[in-house]
């Protein structure tokens, strides 16, 4: 009896580990329209009310937990943050003039303006209803979907800056990959007139982002300011559109033996706290970019 | 344990209570710079009361689910629950659970051993930006806040699925019993002590 027992427990296992690896395997190379990809979306659609609810009613609760955290950390922050306003005040004065000759200069080129660019974009909001237990996957999913108009590779933004883009729907939900996931790459320009690099992500750090391919001689300061670099060569494009703000820059290290600095970012929007989101649809078309 | 129909929809509603409260909450809170992951705490629990095949099946049920949920990969999560949910269940199936602190410690152990595992997991299939050695913060983080989670854990769902808990065997291991060996045992042993024994006329199902 024991032993038809053991012989039983190990068929349900080995069973159930093969079941997994045959997802696994399935999962990485079906197509997204694919039967368990449509199963997944279902399962994921029947269940996002319930998650929605739930998220709405636990928000008071969370916010409470997050609350203590983050005065535990802001303790420590605060007196690097008056420092910072001191050296923010002298650069406002600094900013406001140099808007007002910025403004004329454009007139004056007539370049388009990034405002204008995502002015030609519908704002879809949406409310995060779950997200990722995992540093390994930094998805969330919002109460926006298809029936909305959102689609694959919609730029999500917040108040504050880049979030990510869209990676899966379905008719009430959609699936936003965050720009601290290890499958992101955005291509960002720094400001004013800085060079092109790419910006990933190092996984197990949402406070850190990579500014990629920025060549040792190119000047980087420290408080730069990254922006979406919207680069289009007519056949490809980046998936972004042009001007929305990233992070700022905290940290430029020029390795002798690299090729390439090390610009550490730390991103404008607060990737653990994310309520109320953004989805820019519709828009002008993007070569390359599938929707 | 005795996965009588009735329990299994208490077992199929602790898994869906517990993604969807992982999903909605405890995935947002940042505590010491890791995200409580008590889906795991559950399964890990749920091994530890019911045995290794339930703590398997509740495992791959949950990581199916929070996969699906969150449009993620599918398999991956499975394969990590899985594996902790089984290797609670052997643990409660060979050992006592004797001290307080027995359940909270084993917790700790598997939920840290689990977020290596997803970690190793997806090392091999592939990352392509730079790892932070903060992911081993997390992972130990995790195992601290798993050990706090364990407490009140364990003891609403073993209150929960009290009906069909694992009896006490006459060499102090515990192990899951048929109906018809439960009676047989208890006619040859006079009074077979059941935990939180369910009477064995509404027993139906085949043991865990």
């Amino acid at each position: 009896m024991y032993r038809k027992q053991v012989r039983r427990r190990r068929a349900v296992l080995v069973a159930l580990i093969v079941a997994s690896l045959v997802l696994l395997s399935i999962s990485f190379s079906e197509a997204e329209s694919g039967p368990l990809g449509t199963l997944q979306r279902g399962v994921s659609a029947a269940l996002s009310p319930i998650e929605e609810g739930a998220s709405r009613a636990l928000k008071p609760a969370r916010d409470l937990v997050n609350w203590f955290d983050e005065t535990f950390d802001a303790r420590g922050e605060n007196e690097a943050m008056r420092e910072e306003l001191a050296e923010l005040r002298t650069e406002l004065a600094d900013a406001q003039q140099a808007l007002g000759e910025n403004e004329e200069f454009r007139k004056l080129l007539e370049l388009e303006d990034s405002q204008a660019e995502l002015a030609a974009f519908t704002r879809v909001t949406g409310r995060v209803i779950a997200r990722s237990p995992t540093v390994w996957y930094s998805t969330v999913s919002v109460d926006v979907g298809t029936s909305e108009g959102v689609e694959v590779n919609d730029t999500v933004i917040n108040g504050d800056g880049l979030v990510g883009r869209v990676s899966k729907t379905t008719r009430g939900s959609a699936q936003v990959t965050l720009i601290t996931d290890h499958r992101s790459a955005v291509s960002a320009r720094l400001l004013p007139d800085g060079p092109e690099g790419v910006v990933e992500p190092e996984v197990g750090d949402p406070e850190d982002l990579l500014l990629d391919f920025i060549a040792n001689d190119e000047d980087v300061e420290e408080g730069q300011i990254l922006v979406t670099a919207g680069w289009s060569n007519g056949r490809i494009s980046s998936a972004y559109p042009y001007g929305i703000e990233i992070g700022r820059v905290v940290e430029a290290n020029a390795g002798e033996q690299e090729s390439f600095q090390q610009v550490h970012v730390d991103p404008f929007a607060d990737m653990r706290d994310l309520d109320l989101v953004q989805v820019l649809t519709g828009g002008p078309e993007r070569p390359g970019v599938p929707k | 344990m005795i996965v009588t129909p009735r329990l299994a929809v208490r077992l199929a509603l602790i898994v869906v209570a517990a993604v969807i409260v992982q999903v909605s909450f405890f995935s947002y809170l940042s505590l010491l710079g890791a995200t409580p992951d008590v889906l795991a705490v559950v399964i890990i629990v749920l091994g530890l009361l019911g045995g290794g095949v339930v703590g398997a099946t509740c495992g791959f049920a949950a990581g199916l689910l929070v996969d699906s949920v969150l449009l993620q990969t599918l398999g991956v999560s499975s394969l990590v629950l899985l594996t902790i949910g089984y290797l609670a269940g052997r643990y409660r199936e060979g050992f006592e659970i004797s001290g307080r602190l027995t359940a909270p410690l084993l917790a700790a152990g598997l939920t840290a051993l689990g977020a290596f595992f997803f970690a190793a997991v997806q090392l091999m299939l592939g990352v392509e930006t730079q790892v932070s050695l903060l992911v081993l913060r997390e992972i130990l983080v995790k195992g601290l806040l798993a050990f706090i989670l364990a407490m009140p854990l364990f003891a609403l769902l073993r209150r929960v699925l009290r009906p069909g808990l694992v009896e006490e065997t006459a060499g102090g291991g515990r192990r899951a019993l048929s109906a018809a060996r439960l009676r047989s045992q208890r006619r040859s042993r006079g009074a077979a002590r059941l935990s939180g024994g369910i009477p064995p006329r509404r027993v139906r199902g085949e043991t865990a």
